[in-house]
């Protein structure tokens, strides 16, 4: 296992190279001049140019030939692709251009309020859409079941925004039973993330309860269940024992896929209720054309996505003896 | 059963911790409770140039000059400046004395944490910063070539910036001088009638160097002023809490107002010492949906009207429905100096060069209907660019084609596909934006246009990418507006002078050399009834020359709770928390039901 493991970090640099040559590639691909933007609409052409120098836009995209030519062989390498080759994997993210703030500092603040919305929803809605498709099982074909899944199919279909609007509208501003909006940091902001995870939860548990429902019934069909019953083991036994840890491999792909998008928190959550983390900020870099923070952001995203998978191989071993790691 | 339990155990869980809805924290106080619709994204003048950061510095940082509180049209008076300044007779030194009790607010960044007097030299320092290249100051477009020796200070700030070198602020700019303490002069490279408007801008506010090299690069989080309020509190993104700068000069509020502004109170504190509030909280809420529901809870003493909200707030005769106005709600209109227009690029060989095909479009607007269905009737039929409010008035404009007539249009294009030489190729519009509303923009002018017979290809892009193309004068037609920065009709004439072409404000690429002789004369002519012809006679030649077609002046509606008094919209100036007065009283027993003994 330690040399499967040695080789998939070995691996990491090609995967992280690839992950900023794209980014680079299509960032420059699409069109809007950061600098314009930062200048606004009534600048004059001179304050555009100077606010390109500062920003680094007017070095040469790939190389620096015109440099090298003048300073030597070690200015070739003084260019916006081989800035950010770099700078980003060390961690050197450099300024926002639109904010003016260090992007370290930025996700340093945004992070943490992403964090507490995402974590609770996330956890709440693994606990709540397992338990509701285990207690499927033990329900399957009888008119409970269909109703479940009548209901998630129709969960599904509500879009995330409606149930903001309509939850918000409803349980803050006609019922008061939470506070419309708001933020606060340690025990005092508790109260505003209470009704945007309730309502994460809910957007989310329809489509989670319909995966989690097939992968159990699956399981369910297993001759190891029925050998179980016919055992006489307990239901609960072998819905807890027998059946969960079996559907383990399915739930960790999914949860463990889904850990480094945390990071980014929710942009329409975030937005309607007020917390200032991560999830409008890559919508907010993009249209403000903000490089090092997209950059910041993609690279961030890549390598937990590349720990992520790592720790997925390294748990289907854990939970499933017939898997092995060459 | 149990389980029915054990969720109804959750949800009762769930809303205990949640504190049952709001409690109406602080609403006993004396503070200022105002909603942002986007984030702050920092604070250092010499680089703030969106309106959400600059309305809340414009309460921290003051100007030399500032606009008056109640009067309409806006009218400049002296703020830090002791007077209005003293002009040479050729137009090109003004000497402006100074307050000599401004003070600082107290901050670490002084000994003992004492904020100092105000003198010249930091006037001097602040607009350096602005012309120095390492601050990518947006703001220097302001002043360029405008006072001698700003640009050559800018041009030793590059240099320097090359070499890596620091840069020195003692490099002396021949036309930024501290005749002593409280001495500012300035010389202009050319009579700039309109420079005292520029200068009432935020990024014109004297900054302490101290608090520059104090706070290196954070300084854009801190914000060391002269206001009526200091910063106390900044969560980034969420929250920003002013508190009153105990120090400030507490200027008397003011006894000049409009007509009708006694009637309604407005002048009742006439005299009496600035500010009235202690506090100001500052929340972030950036959906409609939010912001709605926490001005109808009294949360947050006023607020614009949301697009879908505004039907069920605002009845026939634009009047405000009785179910707020039973709350003592008030509805406040105002003229807001923003005009909106579809531009042409006069460079495109099909419409920059068809002027017939430029006023069969501009016939095909209904611009009723688009200020009804987009606007929800917030705003009046646009005829020239410059607002009425900044203009007076715009009767003295000619302007047959801004109008709506489909016959007209019609026989309109005849003549276009004559010039044309045969049928007109299908025209391309663009948005500068990609979401449901900027769709539906579009497709009301292709409608519109199709009307009269002509094709129109519709195409979406997000504003960077627009702007883009407009800098490279690689589209055809557009939506576009502006807001006037200040109160004169240079800071819209500017935008058809043509060498400010594009990548420049002249996004058209208009090039009249008429208009260019013309405004060259306007901006060097003091204010008075030659300017205000100068003025008419190139408004009517934008109007004709049709580079664009203006659809409406725009009209802003506020709401504001019967608590918070003194309360006048300005259309302009940054900075009117200090004139506002808040009756915690009566706030607190409008939202709780009790008195503030209870």
């Amino acid at each position: 296992m330690w040399a499967y493991i040695l080789r998939r970090l070995l691996y990491t640099p090609l995967i992280v190279f690839g992950v900023l040559l794209v980014t680079f590639v299509l960032f420059k691909l699409v069109p809007g001049n950061p600098a314009r933007i930062i200048a606004g609409p009534g600048a004059s052409e001179s304050t555009i140019k100077e606010i390109e120098a500062q920003i680094g836009l007017d070095k040469p995209r790939w190389i620096n030939v015109d440099g090298a030519r003048e300073q030597g062989f070690g200015a070739l390498f003084d260019s916006q692709f081989f800035r950010h080759m770099w700078d980003t994997p060390r961690f050197e993210f450099g300024d926002s251009v639109y904010k003016k703030k260090a992007v370290s500092e930025i996700l340093y603040k945004g992070a943490g309020p992403s964090l507490k919305l995402t974590v609770p929803m996330f956890i709440a809605l693994l606990a709540t859409s397992i338990s509701i498709s285990l207690g499927i099982t033990m329900l399957r074909g009888t008119v409970w079941d269909l109703l479940i899944v009548i209901a998630c199919v129709i969960g599904m279909s509500i879009p995330f925004l409606a149930v903001i609007l309509f939850g918000q509208d409803w349980f803050a501003g006609k019922l008061d039973w939470f506070p419309i909006r708001g933020y606060d940091t340690g025990f005092a902001g508790v109260r505003y993330y209470v009704l945007p995870v309730i309502l994460g939860v809910f957007a989310g548990l329809g489509s989670d309860v319909r995966f989690y429902r097939t992968v159990m019934l699956d399981e369910a069909k297993a001759d190891y269940i029925r050998t179980a019953y016919a055992k006489g083991v307990g239901t609960g036994r072998v819905l807890f024992r027998h059946l969960l840890k079996n559907a383990m491999i399915a739930v960790i792909t999914r949860v463990v896929l889904a850990i480094p998008f945390l990071f980014l928190g929710s942009l329409l959550l975030e937005r309607f209720f007020s917390i200032p983390g991560l999830g409008f900020l890559m919508v907010e870099s993009i249209s403000s054309r903000d490089y090092n923070v997209i950059a910041a952001l993609t690279y961030i995203v890549a390598l937990l996505f590349i720990f992520g998978q790592l720790m997925t191989d390294i748990c289907y071993a854990l939970v499933d003896p017939r898997i092995s790691l060459k | 059963m149990a389980r029915i339990s054990t969720m109804a155990c959750m949800l009762a869980l769930a809303v205990s911790l949640a504190g049952c809805g709001e409690d109406y924290p602080d609403r006993d106080t004396n503070t200022r409770f105002v909603a942002l619709h986007a984030r702050v994204r920092h604070l250092d003048p010499a680089i703030v140039n969106d309106t959400t950061s600059a309305s809340v510095a414009g309460n921290i940082f003051d100007r030399l000059y500032q606009y008056k509180y109640l009067v309409r049209p806006a009218e400049l008076q002296p703020g830090i400046a002791a007077a209005m300044p003293e002009v040479s007779d050729d137009g090109l030194v003004y000497t402006i004395r100074l307050r000599e009790d401004v003070f600082f607010h107290d901050d670490a960044c002084f000994p003992d944490g004492k904020g100092r007097q105000v003198v010249a030299q930091d006037f001097v320092y602040s607009w350096k910063r602005i012309a120095d290249v390492t601050n990518a100051s947006p703001n220097y477009s302001f002043i360029e070539g405008r006072i001698k020796g700003f640009d050559e200070f800018r041009k030793y700030t590059h240099e320097r910036s090359d070499a890596g070198e620091p840069i020195d602020y003692a490099t002396p700019v021949a036309g930024l001088e501290a005749l002593d303490d409280h001495t500012l002069q300035i010389t202009l490279t050319a009579p700039w009638p309109s420079i005292l408007y520029a200068i009432e801008h935020l990024p014109f506010t004297p900054m302490p160097r101290e608090a520059v090299e104090h706070y290196g690069k954070r300084i854009i989080n801190v914000a060391v002023g002269t206001g009526p309020y200091k910063l106390e509190r900044w969560d980034q993104g969420s929250r920003i809490v002013l508190v009153r700068n105990e120090n400030y000069r507490h200027d008397p509020y003011p006894s000049e107002g409009e007509p009708g502004d006694k009637e309604k109170g407005l002048l009742a504190d006439a005299g009496k010492p600035m500010p009235f509030i202690d506090r100001v909280e500052f929340e972030i809420i950036e959906e409609d949906q939010p912001y709605w529901l926490t001005f109808d809870k009294g949360l947050i003493d006023s607020a614009g009207i949301p697009k879908d909200t505004f039907s069920n707030v605002v009845g026939a005769g634009q009047k405000l429905k009785p179910k707020w106005a039973k709350r003592g709600i008030e509805l406040i209109i105002y003229d807001y100096p923003a005009t909106e227009w579809l531009a042409f690029n006069m460079k495109d060989p099909v419409v920059g060069k068809n002027l017939a095909l430029r006023q069969a479009i501009s016939l095909a607007i209904d611009r009723e209907d688009f200020i009804e269905l987009f606007r929800n009737g917030r705003g009046t039929p646009a005829v020239g660019p410059t607002h009425p409010m900044i203009s007076g008035g715009n009767d003295y404009l000619h302007s047959p084609y801004h109008r709506y007539d489909v016959e007209a249009a019609k026989a309109k294009l005849k003549e276009a596909e004559a010039f044309h030489g045969g049928p007109l190729p299908e025209l391309a519009f663009t948005m500068g934006g990609t979401d449901t509303s900027a769709r539906q923009y579009a497709e009301w002018v292709e409608r519109s246009v199709e009307k009269i017979g002509l094709d129109v290809k519709i195409d979406l892009m997000d504003w960077p990418t627009q702007q883009e193309q407009v800098d490279n004068a690689a589209l055809q037609f557009w939506r576009y507006g502006w807001h006037a920065d200040y109160a004169d009709p240079e800071n819209y004439m500017f935008l058809y002078y043509s060498p400010n072409h594009a990548p420049g404000p002249n996004s058209t690429n208009y090039a009249n050399p008429e208009f260019d002789k013309l405004f060259e004369r306007f901006v060097t002519t003091p204010h008075g009834p030659q300017r205000t012809a100068l003025h008419h006679q190139m408004e009517q030649l934008v109007v004709d020359d049709m580079p664009a077609v203006f659809t409406m002046y725009s009209i802003a509606y506020v709401l504001r709770h019967p608590w918070l008094e003194n309360y006048k919209p300005h259309p302009i100036m940054w900075g009117t928390l200090k004139y506002q007065k808040v009756n915690v009283a009566k706030r607190w027993e409008m939202l709780t039901g009790k008195t503030l003994e209870e």
